[in-house]
C-alpha cells in the first residue's frame, strides 16, 4: 500500500494528467470523426492491418453503435497506454530515482507491484475518459453523418460496460508490455518505438504472411480483445491469449526487476 | 599499501566489510576489501574517479550483490538490506527526482514509500534550507538546490546511518559550510555520517575517520589525525652554521632518522623533536630550526593514490596477477 500511494504520488503531474488524458480524449474524438465520415462516404470498411477495424453502417447503428468508436480506437489507446507505462517505468531509470527507490525499499517486488497498481488506476481513468469522450463525440459525428441513433439507447448501461471493460482490459495487456520493454530496455524512446513498430511493421508483415499466425500476435489479439471478439479470434479466445500476454509478461517483468544489479 | 592503524570492535560498527570483491565483467570494481567503521562521528570516503567508491556503496545499500565476500550495515548482513533500510538514508551520486514534480511532492512519495507522516518533510525541509521553494519545479532547481533537496531525502527515516555521495556538489561556498556544520550537527547527534567526496579539504573539516580506496583496493582505514600523523609527519631542522648542513644529515642518518632526499626534512612527528634536538647536540651541531611540517590531507591523499597508471583496467589486472601468483 504505501508504494502504491508512493507511486499514485509521483504520477500526478501536469505531464501525465494532459499526455495520457488528454491523448485519450483526442483519439477518441478522432476516431469517431474518422468511422462515421467512412461510413457517410458509403466506403466498405477497410481491412487489414492489426488495430484498424473500422464498422460497418449497421454496426454503428445498432446497439453497440454508440461505443463503437472505443472499440475501433483499441490499438490506438492501447498504444498509448503503452507509452505511459513505459514512460512511467523507464524514467524511474533514466532519472535515476530507482536507486532511492530500492534502497528505500529493498523488496523490490512491492516495488513494482505498487507501480502495476497505481498505472492499473490511471488506465482506469484514462479509459474511462475515453468513453466519456466516446460518448459526448458520438452523437454529432452520427448525426452529421446521417447514421440513424434510434437503437443506441437500447441497453446503453450494458454496452457502455462491455466496452469499457474490454477497452480497459485490452489497454492493461498494452500497458503490461510496454512496462516489460522498458524494465527490458530502460528507456521509455526504445520501449514506445519497439511497441509502436511491432504493431504498425512487424505484426502487419507476419499477418501477411501467415494470417494463421497472425490471429494469435499481441496487436490482434489485443483488437479482438477490444472489440468483445472478432471472426477470427473469439471474444473467449481473446481472453485467453490476452491473459497469457499479461501473465507472462509480469512474471518476465518481476524477474528482471527484481534480480538485476541496480547499476543506474 | 598501508593497512588499518585502528582495530575497530566489530560489534560497535556501523559497516563491516570482509573481502568485499565485486567484478564487473573484466573489471575489479572492489578487491577483497576489508574494513571496519565505527558508530558515530562522520567517516570519509575518499578515492580517485573509478576507485569503487560508489560500488560499495551500492553493495551496502543493498542496489548490487558483491561476486564474494561478506559486509553488513549494522549488524545486518548487506545480502538482507530490508533489516536496515529503514535506518539508512542515501544520497547516491547526483540527485534524483522526478523533474515536473515539486520538490515538496517528491519527498511526500519517498515519505510515502517509508511509511513516513507528511509532516516529517516539512522537518526535512527545514533543516537543509529549502522552506519557501519547496513547491516549485525542481525542473527550475539549481544543481545546489536538489544537492540540499537530495540531502533531504537522505534524512526523511531520521536515519541512524546516513551515506551522502558528493554532498557538496555543487553548492556555493557558504552552502558548503552550512552542510559541513549539518554533518557534524547529525554525527554530534549519535549518527554516522559516511562522506563521499572528491573535496579533500572538506572532507580533512569534517571527517573523523577516514577509508581511502584506489583501484578497488583499500588504501588505508583509520581515523584521521593517525593518517596526517603516520603518513605524512615531517620536521624540517636547520643548523645555526650552514657549514654544518652535511655533518647534520651524517650525524642524522647515523642516529636512524630518515632524510627526505637532499634536504634537512626528517620524517617524523612533532613528539620526535626532542629526540631529534638531542641527537644533534651529540654531534656538537646546534639548531637553529626544528619546525614540524603539517601535511595536508591532500599532500597525504596524492601521496597515496600516485600510481604508474591511472587506468583502473590496468590496475585490475594487475592486482589479478597478484592474486594468481600468490595463489
Amino acid at each position: 500500500m504505501r508504494e502504491l500511494r508512493s507511486e499514485l504520488t509521483r504520477l500526478n503531474r501536469r505531464g501525465i494528467w494532459l499526455g495520457w488524458l488528454g491523448l485519450m480524449a483526442v483519439f477518441a474524438v478522432l476516431i469517431n470523426t474518422v468511422i462515421y465520415t467512412i461510413a457517410a462516404n458509403g466506403s466498405a470498411p477497410p481491412g487489414g492491418g492489426p488495430g484498424v477495424a473500422f464498422p460497418s453502417v449497421a454496426t454503428l447503428e445498432s446497439s453497440s453503435g454508440i461505443v463503437a468508436g472505443v472499440s475501433s480506437a483499441a490499438s490506438m489507446f492501447g498504444v498509448i497506454t503503452l507509452s505511459f507505462w513505459a514512460i512511467a517505468t523507464a524514467s524511474d531509470y533514466s532519472t535515476g530515482l530507482i536507486r532511492l527507490l530500492a534502497a528505500a525499499q529493498p523488496h523490490r517486488w512491492r516495488l513494482l507491484l505498487g507501480k502495476i497498481g497505481a498505472l492499473l488506476i490511471w488506465t482506469a481513468l484514462a479509459t474511462t475518459v475515453a468513453v466519456v469522450v466516446n460518448l459526448a463525440a458520438a452523437l454529432p459525428s452520427a448525426e452529421a453523418a446521417g447514421i440513424s441513433t434510434e437503437l443506441w439507447m437500447d441497453d446503453l448501461a450494458s454496452e457502455i460496460a462491455r466496452a469499457w471493460l474490454t477497452s480497459f482490459s485490452a489497454s492493461v495487456v498494452w500497458g503490461i508490455i510496454g512496462l516489460v520493454l522498458a524494465l527490458l530496455s530502460r528507456s521509455a524512446a526504445i520501449a514506445i518505438s519497439v511497441g509502436i513498430g511491432w504493431v504498425l511493421l512487424i505484426e502487419t508483415i507476419i499477418k501477411t504472411a501467415s494470417s494463421e499466425a497472425g490471429q494469435w500476435l499481441p496487436g490482434t489479439t489485443l483488437t479482438a480483445l477490444a472489440q468483445g471478439g472478432t471472426d477470427d479470434l473469439t471474444f473467449a479466445a481473446a481472453i485467453l491469449i490476452g491473459c497469457i500476454y499479461a501473465a507472462v509478461g509480469l512474471i518476465i517483468g518481476l524477474v528482471i526487476f527484481i534480480r538485476r544489479p541496480i547499476t543506474e | 599499501m598501508l593497512t588499518s592503524f585502528i582495530e575497530t570492535d566489530a560489534s560497535a560498527a556501523s559497516i563491516t566489510t570482509d573481502g568485499l570483491l565485486r567484478q564487473f565483467g573484466s573489471l575489479t570494481a572492489l578487491d577483497r576489501v576489508t574494513v571496519t567503521l565505527p558508530r558515530g562521528g562522520v567517516v570519509g570516503l575518499l578515492g580517485p574517479n573509478g576507485s569503487g567508491k560508489s560500488t560499495l556503496i551500492r553493495i551496502l545499500l543493498g542496489l548490487i550483490p558483491s561476486t564474494s565476500g561478506q559486509a553488513t550495515v549494522l549488524g545486518h548482513p548487506t545480502t538482507k538490506p530490508a533489516r536496515y533500510a529503514g535506518d539508512v538514508g542515501a544520497l547516491i551520486e547526483a540527485p534524483s527526482f522526478v523533474p515536473g514534480l515539486s520538490a515538496r511532492k517528491n519527498l511526500l512519495s519517498l515519505a510515502r514509500l517509508r511509511g513516513l507522516p507528511a509532516t516529517r518533510v516539512a522537518e526535512v525541509i527545514r533543516i537543509v534550507g529549502l522552506e519557501g521553494r519547496e513547491n516549485e519545479s525542481v525542473r527550475r532547481f539549481s544543481l545546489g538546490m536538489k544537492q540540499r533537496l537530495g540531502i533531504a531525502a537522505a534524512l526523511l527515516p531520521d536515519p541512524a546511518l546516513l551515506i551522502l555521495d558528493e554532498p557538496t556538489n555543487g553548492l556555493d561556498p557558504a552552502g558548503i559550510v552550512e552542510i559541513r556544520q549539518l554533518l557534524k550537527t547529525l554525527a554530534a547527534e549519535g549518527r554516522t555520517v559516511v562522506v563521499s567526496s572528491h573535496l579533500l579539504a572538506e572532507i580533512q573539516a569534517a571527517c573523523d575517520y577516514l577509508v581511502i580506496i584506489r583501484f578497488g583496493e583499500l588504501m588505508f582505514s583509520g581515523p584521521m589525525g593517525e593518517l596526517l600523523d603516520k603518513a605524512g609527519a615531517r620536521i624540517e631542522v636547520a643548523p645555526e652554521h650552514p657549514a654544518d648542513v652535511d655533518r647534520l644529515r651524517v650525524a642524522l642518518a647515523a642516529a636512524g632518522w630518515s632524510l627526505e632526499d637532499d634536504s634537512l626534512v626528517v620524517h617524523g612527528s612533532a613528539a620526535d623533536a626532542g629526540a631529534l634536538n638531542r641527537a644533534a647536540h651529540e654531534a656538537g651541531i646546534t639548531l637553529s630550526r626544528l619546525t614540524p611540517i603539517d601535511e595536508s590531507l591532500e599532500d597525504v591523499f596524492l601521496k597515496m593514490t600516485a600510481a604508474p597508471t591511472r587506468d583502473p583496467v590496468a590496475a585490475s589486472q594487475g592486482a589479478r596477477k597478484k592474486a594468481a601468483t600468490n595463489a
